[in-house]
């Protein structure tokens, strides 16, 4: 009876293992893919920043950071309203990470630890290496019971930069808007 | 004396306002495994997201804030960004990159200090070669040999975060002119701070401050602030990009890095 629990601890300790050591090689693989197409000087900027999303959109879960910022508000809209705010957001979080890619230079990624917190939940921290300094950023990944189409297994729902997540900043400025105004006037702020 | 006494009554009232308010900063998330129903995917992250609704009441200064904020921001583009790009213009990177290391290390005191004042021993010990080789070996501080070749680290320590570090929450979220964001805990943290800050006037028997006057500290504070934003132009602009309202995105930003400063 002891040897098959322990077996079956040893199974499950060693299922986890395998599940971070699959994003490890993930998060390598996608930073890579990213790096080379910025090195890679055929394309226009444009066509840069295109390729770029294409290849990182699998593992985010903009859905859900999109509702994660809106919080309890989410709930109350109605269907049409919260597909037209998805939309807004998701094309809002590209234009701002292809802000990004631009000012982009010669930092290095690298992985400091994967962290497995929950059945569902992993956190991965990195740091961006540039000359003078190293910034620690944090990816917070979850894993949907239905592994959803074109999309990977894990998924990320917030990015820690410096200790300031992106969900929570967005969080309180919506907040703010929505206090004063409709969705309406939030949607056009982030048009 | 005056200054004293206010400034000791000011402490202990956010030693009482400020432990209310201190929700931002992370709760290690319950372990327990909970059921998960598909449609209600937004209550399985509830212990991470919901937390700031009781911070956000608590903005008795917003009025103010949002006008400092707007105030600031004016500031910065108009008057402190063109002064700024013209310094870029004329003293060239590296020149300007020394300046900055030569004002880092004069704060050595600040930063030995609050290593100190959080039992961080170690790290003070560092700072303190740092400090040794580079005014030596680094001329006065104008070079980084500590880093570069002897691989010690600098540890930034204030007394806002010596003061988080030992429990005191934040307190209101206070803008400051010029400064930028603040809260109650790290603006009064300041006071403290310039008794061994020596590019500060505090008083006058006070050896530490190479300043004679508040005028000339003044001076010398607002140089070094325009040598630092002359290395980071455009980072102000970049950031404003993914603004939706900036008076709530800075304050967020302020609070939530200085909740991981303190946490380190």
């Amino acid at each position: 009876m002891i040897k098959k629990i322990l077996i079956l601890a040893a199974l499950i300790f060693n299922l986890n293992a395998t599940e971070v050591d699959d994003l490890n090689l993930t998060f390598t693989n996608k930073t890579n893919t990213v790096v080379d197409i910025v090195k890679c000087k055929l394309f226009t900027s444009e066509e840069r920043n295109d390729k770029i999303i294409e290849a990182i959109t699998p593992m985010f879960d903009f859905q859900l950071m999109a509702k994660l910022s809106l919080g309890k508000k989410w709930k109350s809209l109605n269907e049409t309203k919260q597909a037209e705010f998805i939309k807004l957001y998701v094309h809002r979080m590209k234009k701002s990470y292809s802000a990004k890619i631009d000012k982009y230079t010669d930092e290095t990624i690298i992985i400091n630890k994967i962290t497995q917190i929950k059945k569902t939940r992993i956190v991965l921290n990195s740091s961006l290496i540039s000359k003078d300094e190293k910034v620690e950023v944090i990816y917070k990944y979850h894993k949907p019971k239905k592994q959803i189409e074109n999309k990977d297994k894990w998924l990320v729902y917030d990015v820690i930069i410096a200790g300031v997540s992106i969900v929570k900043t967005d969080k309180a400025q919506f907040k703010a808007v929505l206090r004063e105004s409709s969705i309406e006037t939030l949607m056009d702020k982030i048009r | 004396m005056i200054i004293r006494a206010i400034y000791f009554i000011l402490t202990i009232s956010i030693l009482f306002t400020g432990c209310t308010n201190n929700s931002y900063i992370d709760k290690p998330s319950a372990n327990t495994e909970q059921s998960i129903t598909q449609d209600d995917e937004l209550d399985e992250f509830s212990d991470e997201f919901e937390d700031e609704d009781i911070e956000e009441e608590s903005d008795p200064f917003r009025g103010y804030n949002v006008f400092m904020t707007n105030f600031n921001d004016g500031f910065y583009i108009h008057v402190f960004d063109p002064v700024a790009k013209g310094y870029d213009y004329v003293l060239p990177e590296g020149a300007r990159k020394s300046i900055k290391n030569f004002f880092h290390n004069l704060t050595y005191p600040v930063r030995m200090v609050n290593n100190i004042l959080q039992g961080k021993f170690e790290n003070a010990g560092e700072e303190t070669g740092r400090f040794i080789v580079n005014t030596t070996v680094g001329i006065l501080g104008f070079f980084d040999p500590a880093k570069e070749h002897f691989k010690l680290k600098p540890h930034n320590e204030d007394f806002g975060q010596t003061l988080g570090y030992w429990g005191v929450g934040s307190g209101y979220h206070i803008v400051l002119p010029f400064f930028g964001p603040s809260n109650m805990r790290d603006m009064l943290s300041m006071y403290p701070d310039s008794y061994v800050n020596p590019i500060v006037y505090n008083n006058e028997n006070n050896s530490i401050n190479l300043t004679n006057s508040t005028d000339e500290s003044l001076m010398l504070t607002a140089y070094q602030r325009l040598n630092d934003g002359s290395l980071k132009l455009g980072d102000y602009e970049e950031l404003k990009k993914d603004a939706v309202e900036l008076y709530p995105f800075l304050k967020d930003i302020y609070e939530q890095h200085r909740a991981k400063l303190i946490k380190e």
